[in-house]
């Protein structure tokens, strides 16, 4: 359906041009560095950056480091979906306990929990659990919210349907409100694990502990600063990855419409 | 819980929490988590002052707001978050309308800005370190980028979604292009402008206290890490206490003072 | 009604005075992936001062586009548009324009609004509320002032744009299917205000709208244009007496210019229906 042959090679030319301008950037600190206007020990020329991407990733155990991260983020998920889809639905049901939290909830979601690190580490020890819990901390009351807007938001007609076929309280829940606060349920799914994934990489290069958060901290203490821009660039490169999945995943289960 | 039926309290004050369901249900669940907490700081459970008393709490409370050190150490965080705001927020504003501004520009660099702005942002701490030196310039650094990100995505967003007839309207009237950004563009973006400073701030916040609390020698973050190696838990639930208020209270005064709060005008 | 002065030159008596729009030869081409797309071909028309000109067409024949040709928000175009002799590059201070769409800035209050382009214009505060003030009062919203658009209904909020289009006091004010989006009752009684602010202001209109009853109704003449491209089909005088209020649509003379647009119009909507069908099918089904 798409038009003549022109019109396509205009449509790869934005990316083409956003990536390009990426590349010249590149390209242009590598030249300044060489003819040094810029500290090659501030700003290591990229050729060695990408140099160094095998050193990390051969002596590093990125694999291993990925995959605690990976399996942190993934226990930090489940528990803030488990819940935070519950605290949504309870909240939903006792209207009372919603006028009186809600604020409250809303009010938590818009502070800055992450600088508690120092307490879950008194609490928690200097181990994968703390690093789980601040995940699983931050990420629960954006949870709790979209939950309940998606709850709150089922059209009145579709309840009114529901009630016309005399369906009792649970049959109402699980047959229209919830399949109809499933997408917004979901949006708060993948909200909830960029924020556990966000958190859980900080605090671990903040507490020096654990997968690839803990990575950069090693790196740049010992001065390695070609490594420690590659080690920066793959864990962006890692959690552009794991939002493009996320994003792919939602489309896929939201239900058409 | 809010049923007071059983209890033989005078019937004015039954009808007070018949008429307050809502507030009496709060003061129940202040009471009820206030009463766990001591009974958990009592009962020995846990480490030593993990969960502290609310008494000692208090009593840290106190003693830090009456701590002219702890003032000094305020200012430079609001310092810093101050100029991160200033730098980020421009930036920010700047880069969003060149986004919105142009199909092709926004083609091209949203979608860089749309992946790298989920990103943990502390990550680039080290280079910041090496850039700008273990000073105030690191923080700022840190709590620029962070706040750049929300603020541009808003903007370029906001700026997208004018109703094009609005600038038909004025254009139609003749507007120049200074009474078209001050009359037309900036109050019909205000929304999206203010939710994205609001999101900035929120962003900026955790980038310049994470930053302090990694490698600093002034700010708050660096007393809340400094009371966490002295193990002085009071005095860091205070400084915690303190900071959630400012954010929190930060946060609802640009929702209300943005109008996010008012549907009416909207 | 009024007590404010109106400027003198609204006072021109329709038919004795030289035209004050001239819409000569004008031809828009749009590039499209399917190719060019005439919409305006050789469109002329002149408008005399205190004239009510209607423009009729079914959907697509290139009525909006001969708008934002005329109010000076589209260019490159073949033709020329002048305003009392002097041609149109740009938004022009002697043309007023009200849109289809809902267009009043709801960060700003019905007097605001009102008062916008004088305070675009650089008009003094105090002298720019009392004008605005005075066309609140025109289109019959004293007591709203201090309202937001959000509080109003669709036909007060296209009051409110007319209000506003009127305090600029252009000599030509256009009007793009300004009742497309209001119901039927609405729309009628909309329409009297039209006539009877017309009739006070001797304010020369161009109207655009695919509503016969709407166009007959207000009109002195109606020019018919036909479906893609858009040319002139014919100009039809309509010879109804004046004042008119909504009651003419129910007389005998109403009836016949009606018919015989409907005439007119109905070969070319005809057109318009099968054509756009044909492409619904070639897209793979309605959209």
């Amino acid at each position: 359906m798409s038009g003549p042959i022109p019109f396509s090679k205009r449509r790869y030319f934005p990316a083409i041009l956003g990536l390009g301008s990426c590349a010249g950037a590149v390209l242009l600190v590598e030249l300044l560095v060489y003819v040094e206007l810029l500290n090659r020990f501030i700003i290591p020329p990229p050729s060695d950056v990408v140099a160094a991407f095998p050193r990390v990733i051969l002596e590093e155990h990125v694999l291993s480091r990925f995959m605690l991260t990976a399996g942190e983020a993934l226990a930090a998920s489940v528990l803030v979906t488990i819940f935070g889809v519950a605290g949504g639905v309870l909240l939903y049901q006792f209207n009372l306990l919603r006028l009186a939290t809600e604020t409250w909830v809303a009010a938590i979601a818009a502070a800055p929990l992450v600088l508690m690190y120092p307490l879950y580490l008194v609490i928690f020890g200097r181990n994968a659990t703390t690093i789980v819990m601040m995940g699983f901390t931050a990420g629960l009351a954006p949870i709790i919210l979209k939950t309940l807007e998606g709850l709150a938001g089922t059209r009145r007609v579709l309840i009114n349907v529901g009630r016309s076929f005399n369906l009792t309280p649970s049959q109402q829940f699980w047959k229209i409100l919830f399949p109809a606060a499933l997408p917004t349920i979901f949006v708060g799914m993948r909200l909830g694990l960029i924020f556990a994934l966000i958190n859980i990489v900080g605090v671990e290069y903040l507490i020096n502990f654990g997968g690839l958060g803990q990575l950069i901290n090693e790196l740049a203490e010992r001065f390695d600063i070609a490594g420690t821009y590659a080690a920066i660039c793959f864990v962006i490169v890692v959690s552009i990855i794991v939002f493009m999945l996320t994003e792919r995943l939602e489309r896929w289960l939201r239900p058409a419409g | 819980m809010a049923e007071t039926g059983r209890l033989t309290a005078p019937a004015r004050a039954r009808r007070w929490v018949q008429a307050h369901p809502v507030t009496t249900l709060r003061i129940v669940i202040i009471v009820a988590v206030l009463l766990v907490w001591e009974g958990l700081a009592r009962s020995g459970w846990l480490y030593r002052d993990v969960v502290p008393s609310w008494v000692a709490i208090g009593r840290a409370l106190v003693v830090t707001l009456s701590d002219a050190t702890f003032y000094w150490h305020l200012y430079t965080t609001f310092y810093e978050i101050g100029w991160a705001m200033v730098i980020g927020g421009v930036s920010g504003l700047a880069v969003g309308i060149l986004l919105g501004g142009s199909k092709l520009m926004q083609r091209a660099y949203e979608p860089l800005l749309y992946y790298l702005g989920p990103c943990p942002k502390i990550i680039f701490f080290p280079v910041m370190i090496m850039w700008f030196g273990v000073g105030p310039g690191s923080k700022i650094a840190m709590g620029a980028i962070s706040c750049f990100f929300p603020v541009a995505l808003n903007v370029a967003g906001g700026m997208r979604e004018i109703d094009k007839v609005l600038i038909r309207v004025g254009r139609s009237f003749r507007a120049n292009t200074w009474q078209m950004v001050t009359k037309v563009y900036m109050p019909a973006m205000r929304h999206p402008i203010i939710n994205g400073v609001r999101l900035g701030l929120g962003v900026c916040l955790i980038g310049t206290l994470l930053a302090e609390t990694k490698l600093s020698n002034a700010g708050v973050g660096f007393l809340v890490i400094q009371s966490y190696t002295l193990f002085n838990m009071p005095h860091m639930y205070s400084l915690l206490i303190v900071l959630f208020v400012i954010a929190i209270g930060a946060n609802a005064l640009i929702g209300k003072l943005g109008g996010l709060d008012q549907i009416r005008r909207s | 009604m009024s007590a404010v002065a109106m400027p003198s030159e609204r006072d021109a008596v329709p038919g004795a005075a030289e035209p004050i729009l001239v819409v000569d030869r004008i031809v828009k081409r749009f590039d499209t992936p399917d190719g060019t797309l005439t919409a305006v071909d050789d469109v002329s028309l002149s408008i005399k001062p205190g004239e009510f000109f209607g423009v009729i067409g079914p959907s697509g024949c290139g009525k909006s586009t001969l708008f934002n040709v005329i109010g000076g928000l589209l260019d490159g175009y073949d033709g020329a548009v002048r305003v009392g002799g002097e041609t149109v590059r740009g938004p022009h201070p002697a043309i007023g324009m009200i849109f289809q769409e809902e267009s009043t800035f709801p960060w700003r209050s019905v007097i605001d609004n009102v008062a916008f382009p004088l305070e675009i214009a650089g008009m003094p505060k105090a002298e720019r509320y009392a004008r605005a003030g005075h066309f609140v009062s025109l289109v019959g919203l004293n007591g709203f002032e201090r309202r937001f658009p959000a509080e109003l209904s669709g036909g007060m909020r296209q009051r409110v744009s007319m209000a506003r289009t009127l305090a600029a006091e252009p000599k030509i004010m256009l009007m793009d299917e300004p009742f497309a989006s209001l119901d039927e009752q609405t729309r009628l009684l909309l329409g009297d205000k039209v006539l009877q602010i017309q009739q006070e202001l001797k304010q020369t209109t161009l109207l655009i709208t695919h509503n016969i009853t709407e166009a007959v109704q207000l009109s002195d003449r109606i020019m018919v244009m036909t479906y893609r491209p858009g040319k002139v089909k014919r100009i039809v005088d309509i010879d109804l007496p004046r004042p008119r209020t909504s009651e003419i649509v129910s007389s005998e003379a109403f009836g016949r210019y009606v018919a015989q647009i409907w005439n007119d119009l109905r070969e070319e909507a005809t057109r318009g229906l099968l054509d756009d069908e044909s492409r619904k099918l070639r897209a793979g089904g309605p959209s």
